[in-house]
Formats: structure tokens, C-alpha cells, sequence
């Protein structure tokens, strides 16, 4: 590797604030700042051997939806795919190409898949997808680690929905219990209960081993909770707000991304009609700040108090909810400037 | 009745099957074994300037992860793959058209293809036909993959994996064969279960057009089970090993005009008066005999004369009482009947075995108990079990399934001719 190179991926480091990863991956500590240190740090997540804890038999008997609820199943592999970060190499805010040579990677992603995992519904993409559940209902994630080239287990560990040790979904040394260590090629199901206390929007993400590194490659989704009965709205639209730095991703640069793309035209271009009732999610998935802005809109937070651009941290989401009323190309974007600038950005249009 | 049922299990109680000597012990399928080292050779088999001209001496002469390509032609042996030395082996004959490289059996040739602890085999593009056990035969392995095979006239079944983890059969077809034209058997339980795949496959004018004796963790998809006696048959039997068949998923199938009375007329196949095969309902679409957590979805099932349907306690198994019984199965979101053109006799019967399993009712025109007293929605309500709905249930083995019959011609369709009685 050429001075050249490390020192355009050095400034790249610099402009976009990015650091390496710390990782503590099964009692080795790994700094993921090269594409070395990622081989190295699978390496080390695929020596982890199974916990103890972990061999358990599952318990087979299916958690009772409350009254007038139901078991909402889902089938979801996890697996590697090559994605692309900005596939035209455009930024459709300013009209110019994207700076910083190449942008397919290595992911790690989510995929939804047809009863018994006969099929897969779509194509790969990070997010993972979106579940959903109303109040007093099961969510059964029947999960597969399908990832045929890391040699790594791992897990869905979901936030907001009620859950025993079992179906946590997390990797604790030897405290691991049956969900939080998924080997390649192995099936699990999780149970998760929403009760009232789950109402809202939540993340989940890989929790095994190697988690930091796999939710940064794109081992995350949404959980949307609401009361029983309560009205959904007409258009949901989800932005996690992350990035995708050089030692993840062995790319030149820093993409600052909205699901897994950068830059207006590759984010997702979002849609509503004037008098939809529209609902938008933000939510952290690195170890950044950031803020979600709509251009042209207003909404109101818990408080009750008018906002356009709340904060919100790794794993925290923000929820806009209005009645669209104003028509019109807008742009939205996180304004931490450093990471707008670098691709945390993205239209919403609206038809009248 | 239960007496004879009680008859048939001492039958089955014993080594099932006339050549079951010639099998290999079972033995636990471990951890699947790691990927061999390259190079990888590829050998050839042919009658004229090719490396070998047995399938047998190529397998011989293979390393593990090496390929053996088979030319088109008719081959009279009986290959046997066997041995972690032979694990990821690659079998290619024809896969466009596997009719053309034909293993035809001589003699008393066992199976086909025998494949025996190595795992991650794949076996693809082969037909083969008059086996006395059966077409492909894996077991003991973790991993295997079936792709593109015709069984035809083989003596037991026609894809069979037995005690095996993980694996796919796929584009495969099997016909005339005197018990299950597919089966997966004994699938040892696992913590964290590795799931199989049987994906677009045609199992038709046999006994059972899929058995499934404690099959555990298979997916069964974009298949058609046609023109057999039972289109597919989950079952928890004492016979192998750990009962029942257990968190399957039976979804997106077509399964119809399973009204094959091999026992009367002359059937392409010696008929067997014992075994799985004799106990079929004739007439029924899908029979889950005791099972767990098998999910019956999406599905279209019609023109079964018995039953789209059926689920009742395994009453057959006695070593394990706690894998007799109904649970947590799931029957929802099937098509039955074809909108009313080619009915069922009833879509759904159940004797009310068991805990928490769940017949969602939508798309459901017809029951047995006919006043549906038996079933519960789902969710926290209990079945209720009806001992004169067992009784008259464990009535229709075999052909006793016929008095139960509601016989009515079938609309055409392309291609294919109704089967209940083979040369009449």
C-alpha cells in the first residue's frame, strides 16, 4: 500500500471524525482500524466457543398472546451480501458525483424470508425488517444465522418488548444463555411479549460476540409497538443514522449514511400525499450524536412543545408524527454538519 | 379396531424394512465436518475415453471435495459413497435432464445411491430405477444436498434421509414407489436447530407421497403430492428413534387427488401389508399423526375424498407416552377444495388430541367432527378431545378410509390423469 493511499484514507479519517472500533470480542480486545484488524476480529469472534449456557435445549412451549392478541411470526436470516453505498455515485442535492472511489461492502444483514425460510421476500438491504405488533402480542422471530463466510455466531437481541434471559439475544461469556449464541447454519426462535410498557419505537441488533463490528456492517432493524386498537398511520417511514467508516467497510472514506446509503438519491427518497397521516423514526445505530431535521415541517415532541430537529443518540429514536399539509420536494437530513456533509442526507416528497 | 392398530404396530416395532440388514447402524451425524483443501480433481465416468467406467471406481479413486461428472447413459450399479474421506464429494450427472444418465438396478442392488457419514455430499442429475430399497439413500450425515434426481420404482422409498442434519432436496421427482416417494426420517433433536429444505419437488402414484416419521425441522415448499394413497404424512412412530415429527413447515404446496387405492388392481410396485404404507388413510391430503409444533400454511389442498387435513393422536407409539400426543401445530391460510370445483371430503378432522393446536377457520368449508366441536381457535382455548371422533377416525386406516369417502370427478387438468386404481 502506497503513502499515497494511506495518507488520502488518514484525511478521509480526519474530515469525517471516524476512529477505529475498539471491540472486546470473547475476551480478546481488537481495535478495528484496518482492513487487517476486521479479518483479525472475525477471526477472534469465529474462535469464540459455544458457552456452556448456551447448548440448552430450547423450551418448545409457545409464550400465550394476551386476550384478543396474537402471535406475530417472522422468519429472518442473518447473512453477508455485498451492497452498495451510493450505487450512482451521485449527490442529487448538489448535482455532483461522490468523491472517494469505490463504495460496494461487505454487510451484514437482516433478511425477511417466507414461512419455514422457503424464500426470501426482498432483496438484501440494512435495515433489517421492520416488525411490528400491537399491544398484548407475541412477536416470534424464528431466526437463522445463514452467513456462510465469518464462521461467527450470531443473535437478535431486541429493545423495547418484554423478554426472559433465554430470548435476549445476548452473548455474556459464560453467563450466555440459549438466544445469545447462534452459530452459522443454526436456527433459533425468539419470543418477545409487548406489553404496555412496549409501546413505541425500538431498534434490535446483533448482540453476539463480534456486535459492535456486525451492528456497524448492518445487523439492525426496528420493532413498532402500539396500544391495541390505536390507529396506524397511513405512511411509516424508518431512517436508522449511521456510518460506515474505512476499517469496516475497507473503503477510502468515511460514508455517513441513512440505512445503509449516502447522499440524497441514494438515501431513501421517502413519499406522502397532502392529508396522510405520516410518522417518521430516526434512530442512532453508531456511536455518534445526531439530529433528524425535515425541511418545511413541524411536529411536536412528548412535551408537547413544537420541534424540527430533536436529538438523539446510539440505540434513542425520535419519532415526527403529522398530518402532511405542505407540498413539495424537502430535504432531510441529520444537522450535525460533519455528517450531513458526508452523506447524511435525503429526500421527502411530498404530492399534492 | 385399536386391536389391529395394535397388531400393525408389533410390525412395526420390529426392523421395518425386508433389507433393513444392509443398513448402516445409526450413529450421531456430530458436527459437520470441515471443508477439505484443494486442489479438487474432477473425474469422469463414461462407457468410452473417460477416467472410469463405473460410477463406483470413480468414487474410489475421489478425495474429499473432489467432483465425479457422470455422462449420459445407463449405469448398472449400486454406488456407495461412505466415510468422512468422501465428505463434499460433488455426484453430477445430467441436471437438465437427469432421465438420461440412469442407474438401473440388476439383480438385487440395494439403492442407487448410498451416501454414509460424509457430509455436505451433493448428488445431482441422476435418475434411477428398480432399486429393492431405495433410489438415494443418505444417512448419518450433517449436511447433504439432493438435486435434480428422479426415483422410479424403487423398493421402499425414493429420496430418503434418515438421522441426518440439515440438507436440501430439491427439483426432484419420485413415482411407483411401494412406500413414501420422499421421507426424512429420525432427524436428531437439537438445541439450536439446522433446518432442511425440500423445494420443488413431485411425489406421486405411491403409498405415501412424503413420510415423515420424526421428521424434525424441515421446510417443505413449491412441491406437488399427487395421486398418492396419503399426500404427506409428519408422524411420531416407535420404530426410530426420537418421536414425533417436530417443527415443520408445510407451506406453499399443491396437494390433491391423493385417492391412489393401491390395494386393489395391480399397482406398478409390490404392495406391502405392513409398515407405514399400509396404515395410510387413502384419500387423505395431509395426516399429522401426533406431531409438534408443525405448521400447515398456505397450501392448496383438493379433491382428497377422505380428508384435506387430518390430525390424530399417535396412537401407535407407547415407549415415549410423551410424544403420543398433539401440540402446538398450527393449520391456517390453506385453499381448500379449488373454490369449490374439486371439494375435499372434509378440509379438516381432528380428534381433539392434545394442547393448544390451532385450525384457524378462514378458508375452512367442512369439518370432521362435522360440528367442529372438537377444534378450538387459537390461542389460550383448549381442544377438546371426542374419543368416538378417534375411534371413528382410527376406522379409516388403509382402505377403511373409503367408507368416509366423498367421491365426485375432478375438473381437468393439464397434463395429468386422476389415479385411484392402477391397471383395472
Amino acid at each position: 500500500m502506497g503513502a499515497g493511499s494511506q495518507s488520502t484514507r488518514r484525511s478521509f479519517f480526519g474530515a469525517a471524525g471516524s476512529a477505529a472500533l475498539l471491540c472486546t470480542i470473547g475476551g480478546e480486545k481488537v481495535s478495528v482500524d484496518s482492513p487487517r484488524a476486521l479479518r483479525k476480529a472475525d477471526l477472534a469472534a469465529a474462535r469464540v466457543g459455544r458457552p456452556r449456557g448456551a447448548t440448552a435445549a430450547q423450551a418448545i412451549l409457545p409464550i400465550q398472546p394476551a386476550p384478543g392478541g396474537v402471535r406475530k411470526e417472522y422468519w429472518i436470516q442473518a447473512e453477508t451480501a455485498r451492497l452498495a453505498i451510493t450505487p450512482g455515485r451521485r449527490d442529487d442535492w448538489h448535482n455532483r458525483a461522490v468523491e472517494g472511489g469505490r463504495n460496494v461492502f461487505t454487510a451484514f444483514v437482516y433478511r425477511e424470508m417466507t414461512t419455514g425460510f422457503a424464500e426470501y421476500k426482498y432483496g438484501p438491504s440494512i435495515p433489517g425488517p421492520r416488525l411490528t405488533a400491537e399491544v398484548g402480542d407475541v412477536i416470534v422471530v424464528h431466526f437463522r444465522n445463514g452467513d456462510t463466510k465469518l464462521s461467527q455466531a450470531v443473535t437478535m437481541h431486541p429493545h423495547g418488548v418484554r423478554y426472559n434471559p433465554e430470548y435476549d439475544g445476548a452473548y455474556l461469556g459464560e453467563y450466555t444463555r440459549a438466544g445469545g449464541f447462534i452459530a452459522p447454519g443454526e436456527t433459533f426462535t425468539y419470543q418477545w411479549e409487548c406489553t404496555p410498557d412496549s409501546v413505541g419505537v425500538w431498534p434490535y441488533h446483533d448482540h453476539g460476540p463480534n456486535h459492535t463490528l456486525n451492528t456497524f456492517r448492518g445487523l439492525f432493524g426496528s420493532i413498532v409497538v402500539r396500544p391495541r386498537g390505536a390507529k396506524w398511520p397511513d405512511r411509516m417511514h424508518t431512517l436508522f443514522a449511521h456510518q460506515l467508516p474505512p476499517p469496516v467497510t475497507g473503503l477510502d472514506r468515511t460514508f455517513h449514511c441513512f440505512n445503509g446509503r449516502a447522499y440524497a438519491g441514494s438515501t431513501p427518497t421517502l413519499g406522502a400525499r397532502v392529508g396522510e397521516d405520516v410518522e417518521f423514526h430516526a434512530i442512532g445505530m453508531d456511536s455518534n450524536f445526531h439530529t433528524f431535521h425535515i425541511h418545511g415541517h413541524r411536529w411536536r415532541n412528548a412535551a408537547g412543545a413544537f420541534i424540527d430537529n430533536p436529538t438523539f443518540g446510539p440505540n434513542e429514536t425520535v419519532t415526527a408524527r403529522f398530518v402532511e399539509d405542505n407540498p413539495g420536494r424537502w430535504l432531510y437530513h441529520c444537522h450535525v454538519f460533519s455528517h450531513q456533509d458526508a452523506g447524511m442526507a435525503g429526500w421527502y416528497v411530498v404530492d399534492p | 379396531m385399536r386391536r389391529s392398530l395394535l397388531a400393525i404396530a408389533v410390525v412395526l416395532a420390529l426392523p421395518g424394512v425386508a433389507s433393513a440388514q444392509t443398513y448402516p447402524d445409526p450413529k450421531d451425524p456430530g458436527p459437520v465436518e470441515s471443508a477439505p483443501k484443494g486442489p479438487h480433481k474432477t473425474y469422469t465416468v463414461c462407457a468410452k475415453k473417460c477416467d472410469f467406467k463405473s460410477i463406483q471406481k470413480a468414487v474410489d479413486k475421489a478425495r474429499a471435495g473432489d467432483t465425479v461428472r457422470v455422462k449420459n447413459g445407463t449405469y448398472r450399479e449400486a454406488v456407495k459413497v461412505n466415510g468422512s474421506k468422501k465428505r463434499h464429494l460433488k455426484l453430477i450427472g445430467n441436471p437438465k435432464d437427469p432421465s438420461k444418465v440412469l442407474l438401473k438396478a440388476r439383480g438385487s442392488m440395494q439403492n442407487g445411491i448410498f451416501v454414509n457419514d460424509a457430509d455436505e455430499v451433493t448428488v445431482d442429475g441422476f435418475m434411477a430405477q428398480g432399486y429393492k430399497s431405495n433410489g438415494y439413500f443418505f444417512t448419518n450425515l450433517n449436511g447433504y444436498t439432493m438435486n435434480h434426481l428422479i426415483a422410479k420404482q424403487t423398493g421402499v422409498y425414493g429420496l430418503y434421509a434418515f438421522n441426518t442434519i440439515g440438507g436440501a432436496i430439491l427439483n426432484s421427482e419420485a413415482y411407483y414407489v411401494n412406500d413414501g416417494a420422499f421421507y426424512i426420517g429420525q432427524t436428531p433433536p437439537q438445541a439450536k436447530p439446522i433446518r432442511s429444505l425440500v423445494r420443488n419437488v413431485s411425489g406421486w402414484g405411491s403409498p405415501l407421497g412424503f413420510s415423515a416419521t420424526n421428521m424434525r425441522y424441515v421446510t417443505i415448499t413449491k412441491s406437488r403430492f399427487f395421486n398418492n394413497a396419503l399426500g404427506i404424512a409428519p408422524n411420531a412412530l416407535d420404530a426410530e428413534k426420537y418421536p414425533p415429527a417436530e417443527d415443520n413447515v408445510i407451506t406453499d404446496n399443491d396437494i390433491f387427488w391423493n385417492n391412489f387405492n393401491y390395494h386393489q388392481g395391480k399397482p406398478p410396485f409390490a404392495p406391502r401389508d405392513s409398515g407405514t404404507a399400509a396404515l395410510a388413510p387413502v384419500g387423505t391430503g395431509i395426516l399429522l399423526f401426533g406431531g409438534r409444533g408443525n405448521v400447515i400454511e398456505n397450501n392448496r389442498i383438493y379433491g382428497n375424498y377422505l380428508a384435506g387435513v387430518a390430525a390424530v393422536e399417535a396412537i401407535l407409539v407407547e415407549k415415549t407416552p410423551e410424544a403420543r400426543t398433539l401440540a402446538n401445530n398450527v393449520v391456517k391460510g390453506n385453499q381448500f377444495g379449488l373454490n369449490g370445483t374439486d371439494v375435499n371430503g372434509v378440509d379438516i378432522a381432528y380428534d381433539g388430541n392434545g394442547t393448544n393446536n390451532c385450525f384457524l377457520s378462514a378458508g375452512v368449508n367442512s369439518t370432521f367432527p362435522a360440528d367442529g366441536s372438537t377444534f378450538a381457535g387459537c390461542g389460550n382455548q383448549s381442544n377438546v378431545f371426542s374419543k368416538a371422533a378417534q375411534d371413528t377416525m382410527l376406522g379409516w386406516v388403509g382402505e377403511g378410509a373409503m367408507k368416509a369417502w366423498n367421491k365426485h370427478p375432478h375438473p381437468p387438468k393439464a397434463g395429468l390423469e386422476p389415479l385411484e386404481i392402477f391397471g383395472s
